[in-house]
């Protein structure tokens, strides 16, 4: 028995390997990109988030029903990528926006002063899970949720980019 | 000779000297001016308030006349493919909306484009091009149809080389950069200025915008189905068209699976980014002049405004990655397509044919320079 054993293992472990490979071909894992006037730029992914401070905000949907979503606060994120929040949010700083995108090229943006925990206790966060579970596939995988915005066009579905910018 | 005198004569020889320095610039620059009228400064893009300002012009490439002039030239340029035959001009044919009327393009080595050729209206405003969105500006755009083997397929040094050895080009290149040396970089940069200009905003549907003229009552209804989403609970009908190709450019730069396959020949933006859910994404082209600019589609599939309604109205194809804009959005409850009646869909087609300018398509601003001009 254990002869056969032995070449079975190391057969397995490259199967699997090799499945992994193959997926990483064809399914690269999504990711958010944090860039410009950021000091650290940033790729997260799934796993990135998941590792983070979790939040959960609630709002309701355009089925009108109220869901949780949870994530993690954009703010910490932006921090995260050494975006000038907390105490270095002051002076030209303040003409700072932070331009979302998604997957389709549609576009949105905040000021950093609207994201901020020191100056609002608005939660925007960038969400990976409705209801404790992963989005929908026409939501995600990532998804920013505005806690109290009444129309929810800044709810930006399959979030791609995070650029942070000077106002010119 | 009294020293007034003396005085006198010098300020007469003075004068003389800048008369002569005058009269030499005026017959030089008249010369040059027989040979070739190049304009020159600040060329003023000229458009309508409501398409905005969010436009895209590189820093580093400031429209000038005598950029626009060179460029306008360069496009038209045969010398810039490898068998001096093809040009810009040759896929994007200016009564055609600057397309080529066919579904897919042939190029120097008589092979045919992957995709359709696009129209080139109102680029200024784009900052994503090509049908999956690849490049970032008009500079960068310019080169891939330059080096692709199916369609000029000619290296930028060579085209550099072939325009830097003609006694037309290189005085232009000077008016334009400083210098009279030809490079890959600055003919795409000339090529980028001409088609910041291709401005069409000569429609009935601007005229309508500037509150100059009336629509039909056909075409109203056409516009009216055009913007609204359909709620057939309510009873409300519409096409909702202007999710992905509204605002008064008709072109919002989003890029969506509008439910042509469900199995994909081209994968779109989800050859480059691999995900599934982009998968049949296509860059939302503008509907500016879509009267002229048949056959449609990214593989130029439909030959008539007709069929594509047809398609929109029946044929919808669900898959993963269809928009969520074409889900749940049928004037007939539970229904994936729209379902748009016949009166609709005449409706429909009447205000799209709004959206047609013949200004644009006959600017001799924009025409081939060089049906007249043979020295060159
Ligand atoms: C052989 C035909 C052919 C020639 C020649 C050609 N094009 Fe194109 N053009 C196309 C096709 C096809 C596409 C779409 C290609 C794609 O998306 O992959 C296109 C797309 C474009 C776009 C993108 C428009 C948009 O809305 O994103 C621009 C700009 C453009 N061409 C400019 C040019 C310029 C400038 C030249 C000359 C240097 C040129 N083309 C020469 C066929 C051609
Ligand atoms: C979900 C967004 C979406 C909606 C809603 C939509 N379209 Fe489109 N439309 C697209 C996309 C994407 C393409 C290009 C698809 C391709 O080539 O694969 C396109 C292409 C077209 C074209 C061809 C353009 C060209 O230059 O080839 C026409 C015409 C058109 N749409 C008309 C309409 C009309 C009329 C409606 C309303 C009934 C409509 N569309 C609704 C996304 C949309």
């Amino acid at each position: 028995m254990k002869r056969y054993i032995i070449p079975v293992v190391p057969a397995l472990v490259l199967l699997f390997a090799c499945s992994t490979l193959v997926n990483a071909q064809t399914k690269p894992e999504a990711s958010v990109k944090f860039s410009g006037e950021v000091v650290r730029p940033l790729i997260i992914g799934a796993s990135g988030l998941q590792r983070a401070e979790r939040v959960t905000v609630d709002r309701k949907d355009r089925d009108g029903q109220v869901h949780h979503y949870t994530g993690v606060l954009l703010s910490d994120l932006l921090a995260r990528a050494g975006t000038t929040m907390g105490k270095e949010l002051r002076g030209e700083n303040l003409t700072k926006y932070v331009l979302v995108e998604a997957s389709d090229g549609y576009q949105i943006i905040f000021t950093l002063a609207e994201l901020d925990p020191d100056f609002t206790d608005e939660k925007i966060i960038l969400s990976d899970q409705m209801d404790s579970k992963p989005l929908p596939l026409a939501d995600g995988p990532f998804r920013i949720i505005v806690q109290n915005d009444k129309k929810p066009a800044r709810c930006i579905k399959q979030v791609t980019s995070i650029k942070v910018g000077f106002a010119q | 000779m009294s020293a007034c005198q003396i005085e006198k004569k010098r300020y007469w020889s003075r004068n003389f000297c800048v008369l002569l320095l005058f009269l030499s610039f005026f017959v030089g620059f008249s010369a040059l001016k027989s040979e070739e009228e190049v304009p020159r400064g600040i060329y003023s893009l000229e458009y309508p308030v409501y398409f905005g300002n969010r436009t895209n012009i590189s820093k580093e490439n400031p429209l000038t006349q005598q950029g626009v002039y060179l460029g306008r030239r360069l496009f038209y340029e045969t010398r810039l493919s490898a068998n001096n035959t093809i040009s810009c001009g040759s896929c994007h044919r200016q009564e055609l909306a600057f397309t080529d009327g066919k579904k897919l393009s042939k190029g120097v080595d008589d092979t045919f484009t992957d995709r359709n050729a696009m129209a080139l209206v109102n680029l200024l405003w784009n900052r994503k091009f090509f049908w999956d969105g690849r490049s970032g500006s008009l500079e960068d755009q310019a080169q891939f149809p330059m080096i692709s083997a199916h369609e000029m397929g000619q290296d930028m040094e060579t085209s550099s080389r072939k325009l830097q050895s003609t006694a037309y080009y290189p005085p232009l290149f000077k008016a334009v950069f400083g210098d009279d040396k030809i490079t890959g970089k600055r003919i795409t940069f000339a090529l980028a200025q001409f088609e910041r200009t291709l401005i069409s905003a000569h429609s009935r549907y601007d005229q309508y915008l500037k509150q100059q003229i009336k629509l039909s009552p056909e075409e109203m209804r056409g516009m009216t189905l055009f913007n609204t989403a359909p709620n057939p609970e309510k009873g409300i009908r519409g096409a909702n068209c202007a999710h992905c190709h509204g605002g008064p450019k008709n072109y919002l730069e989003l890029f969506h699976n509008n439910g042509l396959d469900s199995v994909y020949r081209d994968r779109g933006i989800g050859q480059i980014t691999g995900q599934e859910t982009d998968h049949g994404r296509f860059k939302i082209p503008t509907l500016r002049n879509i009267a002229l600019t048949a056959p449609y589609m990214h593989d130029g599939r439909f030959s008539t405004l007709e069929e594509v309604i047809e398609h929109y109205s029946e044929h919808v194809k669900p898959s993963v990655a269809l928009s969520a804009f074409l889900q749940n959005e049928s004037n007939v409850k539970g229904s994936l397509p729209l379902k748009l009646n016949s009166v609709e869909k005449k409706e429909l087609i009447a205000f799209l044919n709004t959206l047609t300018d013949s200004i644009f398509v006959s600017n001799p601003k924009f025409s081939n320079p060089f049906v007249t001009l043979k020295s060159r």
